[in-house]
């Protein structure tokens, strides 16, 4: 009986699942729900950084359009203006992040000051009693410096290229590993970010201005590393094209008439940038979270700056005397120390674009 | 460190296999829409590690699939499993011969069974795997598997002995003559 019964049912169970075929683009599917989580557990880590007094940066964001010929219009004239621009004026950004640190929790409110200019970049983050936390750069020779206020330590690192984020094998990061595409120096995706199935850059409905445009940084501070403003538009233009971003209408900002760019309401996150009329370089950025979701909001004011040796200087990270420097994944551990108590990762892999991905091991003694 | 695995390598893969996985999936959860969300679920998580993965995906979507309908995957949508049950026993009235309706209420009954019992008739009877196999995938000892397996079957074989005295009884198609 039992030969009997078994073949039974293996023959039900061919029956009953003889007309079932996978559907077309269950994978490309499986893989957009993925970039989703990473894009919400991504502000997940910016509002568990914000928690622990570490501090999300954000850096230069260009405008996007809606659809039909004004986008077109929209991304043509943006594309003229940053083209003429490059290699551009400095973006100075000033940064304001207010964050419940749970649901229902403190609000938390964080700032941090941010240059931009070419593949130069320089982030400053603020404590909650504003003094610096963390101060990061990279300088033109792709040297990146990273300065940890809380530990009084630093370290300079030569070689990884853009940094684009941190994983750890053993996966006790605050901040995940964020392999969505990412723009890099001429609007090309850098392997070492990309994901494994390729989604068509900024057609992605969660968070795409945020996702394309907001670097993550390397400490698993948040977002950080500013986005060239040659490249952004370049990035943009797919997402506009999508309909992603709409033309919502004119608002002031700072005095100017401004253009305002809005994502859409399905989104997750909510993003509005507003743009200069004149050359479509953003003067207002604003990213929260949408109702039910953890709150949070980020608003990042923008001046251009022009390209003179006073401005040119702010790129730099200084060495505040007496800090001692230490090796980067000793920088990076304390960094994650100072985020997550007590998530101590073992290995910490840093991903950029430059050179792929590096992992070292902490030592022992927790370093 | 294993080499970083490319998007092109896990298409073709997934092309491949992608029917037979979802009818597993099927299988596991009694109905193709919770099937198809449970291969999307175990999807995500090789997604997740697939640059660096070092093995073979299948082995790891499978043993997925069944952690996660074994862990009670979605609990709140057990409905679903529910509605599946409906659909084959809608089916079951709708064949006209009794062998095939016993065929049907075989694995109707198999849906019913506990998510492990469940899981190792699948991967015994359907992925063809051996019981060290089988324990391997559920992470399980093997007289686990035997175990299960046994009183998965000995259900099945209640019915299918219930089921052949009722047509004996009422006919070939389950109706009094």
């Amino acid at each position: 009986m039992n030969s009997d019964i078994e073949d039974l049912l293996r023959e039900g169970m061919e029956r009953f699942t003889g007309d079932v075929r996978a559907p077309a683009g269950m994978l490309r599917r499986a893989s957009r729900r993925r970039h989703r989580q990473l894009a919400l557990r991504s502000v997940a880590g910016v509002t568990a950084a914000l928690a622990v007094g570490a501090v999300a940066l954000v850096t230069v964001v260009l405008p996007g359009a809606g659809d039909s010929g004004v986008a077109l219009a929209v991304v043509k004239r943006v594309d003229r203006a940053l083209g003429a621009a490059e290699p551009g004026d400095i973006a100075q950004m000033t940064v304001t992040i207010r964050s419940a640190a749970s649901p229902g929790g403190k609000t938390v409110t964080t700032t941090a000051e941010d240059w931009s200019y070419g593949e130069r970049w320089r982030s400053v983050t603020y404590s909650t009693d504003g003094h610096p936390a963390y101060d990061e750069g990279v300088s033109a020779t792709s040297v990146y410096t990273l300065v940890s206020y809380p530990a009084q330590v630093w370290t300079r690192h030569s070689g990884l290229g853009r940094p684009l984020g941190l994983e750890s094998p053993n996966r006790k990061l605050g901040v995940e590993p964020f392999r969505h595409p990412v723009v890099g120096a001429g609007g090309v995706a850098p392997k070492a970010s990309a994901g494994p199935v390729d989604i068509p850059r900024g057609c992605e409905p969660v968070g795409a201005a945020l996702l394309l445009l907001f670097q993550p940084g390397l400490p698993g501070i948040g977002f950080s590393a500013s986005s060239p403003p040659a490249t952004a538009p370049r990035a943009l233009r797919t997402a506009v094209s999508c309909g992603v971003l709409t033309v919502a209408g004119r608002q002031r900002v700072d005095g100017v008439q401004a253009i305002e760019l809005t994502s859409r309401r399905s989104d997750l996150i909510s993003e509005t940038i507003w743009v200069s009329p004149g050359t479509y370089l953003p003067l207002r950025v604003v990213v929260g979270s949408v109702p039910g979701e953890q709150a949070f909001r980020l608003t990042a004011d923008i001046t251009w700056l022009a390209v003179n040796p006073r401005d040119l200087a702010k790129l730099a990270v200084p060495i505040p005397a007496g800090f001692r420097r230490v090796t980067l994944p000793e920088a990076l551990g304390l960094t994650l120390l100072q985020k997550s108590p007590g998530q101590k990762p073992k290995t910490i892999c840093i991903v950029s674009g430059g050179s792929g991905r590096q992992c070292v091991s902490s030592k022992p003694d927790g370093s | 460190m294993a080499a970083d695995r490319n998007a092109a390598e896990l298409e073709r893969f997934f092309a491949e296999r992608a029917d037979h996985l979802l009818r597993t999936a099927v299988l596991l959860t009694g109905s193709r829409e919770a099937g198809e969300d449970l291969l999307q679920t175990a999807l995500e998580r090789l997604l997740r590690r697939w640059r660096r993965f070092d093995g073979d995906p299948e082995s790891y979507l499978r043993r997925t699939l069944c952690n996660l309908a074994i862990d009670g995957y979605r609990r709140a949508g057990r409905w679903r499993q529910r509605e599946g049950l409906l659909r084959a026993g809608a089916r079951l009235t709708q064949d006209a011969i009794g062998e095939v309706d016993l065929r049907d209420a075989v694995v109707r009954l198999m849906l019913q069974l506990p998510a492990r019992q469940r899981a190792v008739l699948v991967l015994r009877y359907w992925d063809q795997l051996t019981d060290a196999e089988t324990a391997a995938v559920l992470g399980c000892p093997e007289g686990t598997v035997k175990s299960a397996g046994s009183r998965g079957l000995t259900r099945l074989r209640e019915l299918a002995d219930g089921w052949n005295e009722t047509t004996a009884m009422c006919g070939r198609n389950g109706k009094r003559p």
